[in-house]
């Protein structure tokens, strides 16, 4: 486990970073090597909070984003016009290493806007899948889309309502009788904690934006090998009307579920087991102003086994808006507010959301000691509508330095 | 300390101007200062584009005007000249690799790294005269600052136009200028007032690779070299003299001079 202290101790080394003695040595701009044909960035993030009883910050790889020391390293070998190989590798936790991203970029004509990339490719879906981390990240806190765990898992299913309304506000620790019974995380509606494997082709035409992808996974569970010879397609479109404004809508559908549930459950088949969502996104930005919203809508084919049964789609909606504030040369200010709602199942005794409505407001402030390296603070209030802490207040500081 | 003594009228023969880390003096380039005389206030939304005004300030020679004031007290015809030779010319900015993006980014046009400053570490007492703070533009074009070095009097209003068709936010988190100027878009322009001595390093908050100096001197013998690495320094009174080669934030060499009576001191200075 990560703790505060460790987290403090790398706070202190990263800040220490800041002296000038250490800028005489530290880079400031990306290494270039063999004639700038490679490019090398990093950033490293240290992030201490308050004990999180509620598991709100919980991600995918079982651990707080509240709690952690991440290290990221990416490279771009740019082998001519036509071609570049681009990847990401990430230490979480200090201990906790993976391949974030791997992919070949082919740009077939260098004269216009258009790119091949397979292999782990980004996320098409969405506007905050990009600014979730570090110093994308106006706040310390992920958005709740994309880091809150659902009830529901890729290897186990509840064999009735009562089973999915039993793990109400326990995503971080959910379990069902139908596959993998231990215990263990569920999903969050979109998972950027991980990057899925296929094809993405990309274009720009005039102020239109567009993206597609063909991926090995789901929204909420990016593999890198295929568990359910299902695909994901999903696409995205983005709007410039001025520089101003930023219009988007993504949309993806997705095979979710593992297939050993196949054997498991009667008459199952993961492949047809979709994930289907929806979003869309707006920002605007003006002098020292930032804001943004988006919203997501997202519904999982669950098969019926056992009555009561699960009749229809479950889905989940999440709605977010945060907006920055630059105060001073270096200083802003900034807010987000967040949620996620459930749709409702029936039951043998009751009718209620098939997960714990969730709400979180999160303030906090930025400040740049040099160009980058910057220390955030954030206050966070967590409410949900069911689970054993239904009330979290947090607080979290930060430490990114990047290069 | 430095600064404090400037400030504080210790105007000697001998005063020396500039931050402690890295003393900088000089003298305002004078095609900007001809510009100045051409287009005396011109507003930033006025006139001339600010596009056409910058490109005007790159094609002329840095070094014909020195400070007028100056030259009236000055045989005519004497200063320092010479050539600041850059044996190893740095490396353009690259942009971060953005693993996250679903595509490659759009072209942009790299730094002009071939022009470096060069100035007087101490100058005479005439240099400090008050006089008409001046204006002086950096465009933002392409992803790029232009021009990437500019060298301006104490004082000085630079113009940072945005002739992109995408948002850039300048800002300076440097401890002679810090400022941030938010997001505007393209054929918008914000100023910002140079009223302390040193350099200042110019970001965009949305790019990266966008990087620029402003040197900020109190006197004005200084001048930003061609593409050549020639410079000029006119107007310099009879007198011994350092002269610093400042090259992409840095000084890197210095070396003494002495201006004759009459006629000028050759200088060339090597930066390894």
């Amino acid at each position: 486990m990560f703790t505060g202290l460790k987290a403090l101790g790398l706070a202190g080394f990263v800040l220490a970073l800041a002296t000038p003695a250490a800028a005489q040595w530290l880079p400031d701009q990306p290494l270039t090597l063999a004639g700038g044909h490679v490019v090398i960035g990093a950033d490293v993030t240290a992030t201490i909070g308050a004990d999180d009883p509620g598991f709100y910050n919980y991600t995918s790889y079982e651990f707080s984003a509240l709690r952690n020391f991440r290290l990221g390293v990416s490279a771009e070998v740019r082998a001519n016009d036509y071609l570049q190989v681009l990847g990401e590798v990430r230490l979480e936790q200090g201990r906790v290493f993976d391949i974030y991203g791997l992919f070949v970029r082919v740009r077939p004509w260098p004269q216009r806007r258009f790119d091949l990339q397979a292999g782990r490719v980004p996320p098409t879906f969405g506007a905050m899948a990009l600014t979730a981390y570090g110093t994308g990240n106006l706040l310390i806190g992920q958005p709740l889309a994309y880091q809150y765990l659902t009830s529901i898992r890729r290897d186990a299913l509840p064999a009735s309502t009562d089973d999915l309304l039993r793990m109400r506000g326990r995503g971080w620790r959910s379990n069902f009788p139908l596959g993998n019974t231990d215990p263990g995380p569920g999903l969050p509606m979109v998972n950027t904690s991980r990057w899925d494997t296929g094809v993405q082709a990309h274009g720009v035409i005039g102020m239109f934006d567009w993206s597609g992808s063909v991926t090995t996974g789901s929204l909420s569970d990016p593999r890198w090998r295929d568990n359910n010879q299902g695909r994901q397609l999903a696409g995205r479109l983005v709007a410039r009307p001025h520089a101003a404004w930023q219009l988007g809508a993504s949309v993806s559908r997705g095979a979710w579920l593992n297939r050993t549930l196949d054997g498991v459950v009667p008459n199952a088949d993961a492949s047809r087991a979709t994930q289907v969502a929806a979003g869309g996104d707006a920002e605007f930005s003006a002098g020292p102003f930032l804001i943004r919203g988006e919203v997501i809508r997202s519904r999982w084919t669950v098969p019926a086994v056992n009555a009561p049964v699960i009749g229809g789609d479950l889905i989940a909606t999440s709605t977010l808006v945060e907006g920055r504030y630059k105060i001073a040369p270096g200083l802003y200010v900034a807010l987000r507010g967040d949620r996620l709602d459930f749709s409702e199942i029936l039951g043998s005794r009751l009718r209620d959301t098939w997960d714990a409505d969730t709400w979180r407001v999160e303030a906090g402030a930025g400040y740049s000691l040099t160009r980058n390296l910057m220390l955030k603070g954030a206050w966070q209030r967590n409410r949900r509508d069911g689970g054993r802490v239904r009330h979290d207040d947090l607080v979290a500081a930060q430490v990114v330095y990047w290069f | 300390m430095v600064l404090r003594a400037l400030r504080g009228g210790a105007r000697d023969l001998r005063s020396r101007v500039g931050l402690a880390a890295t003393p900088l003096v000089g003298v305002a380039p004078s095609a900007l200062l001809a510009l100045l005389l051409l287009f005396p206030a011109h507003p930033t939304s006025g006139g001339l584009s600010a596009v056409a005004l910058s490109a005007k300030v790159e094609a002329a020679s840095p070094t014909s005007i020195a400070s007028p004031m100056l030259a009236q007290a000055t045989p005519a015809g004497t200063g320092i000249r010479g050539r600041l030779d850059i044996r190893r010319l740095a490396r353009p900015v690259e942009r971060r690799p953005d693993v996250s993006a679903v595509g490659a980014p759009g072209p942009r046009d790299l730094n002009d790294l071939r022009r470096g400053v060069v100035y007087l570490e101490s100058a005479p007492r005439a240099a400090f005269d008050e006089r008409e703070p001046g204006r002086a533009i950096m465009d933002q074009r392409n992803e790029r600052f232009v021009p990437h070095v500019l060298a301006v009097m104490l004082g000085t209003l630079v113009d940072f136009p945005n002739s992109d068709r995408t948002y850039h936010n300048v800002f300076s988190l440097s401890r002679a200028r810090k400022f941030d100027l938010g997001r505007y878009a393209a054929g918008r322009s914000k100023a910002v007032r140079m009223d302390r001595p040193g350099v200042v390093r110019v970001f965009c908050d949305i790019h990266s690779h966008m990087n620029a100096f402003v040197l900020v001197f109190s006197h004005p013998f200084f001048s930003v070299t061609d593409v050549d690495g020639r410079y000029a320094l006119p107007a310099v009174p009879p007198g011994t003299y350092t002269v610093v080669g400042w090259y992409e934030g840095e000084p890197r060499i210095t070396r003494t001079v002495v201006v004759p009576a009459t006629g000028w001191a050759d200088a060339d200075l090597i930066v390894p």
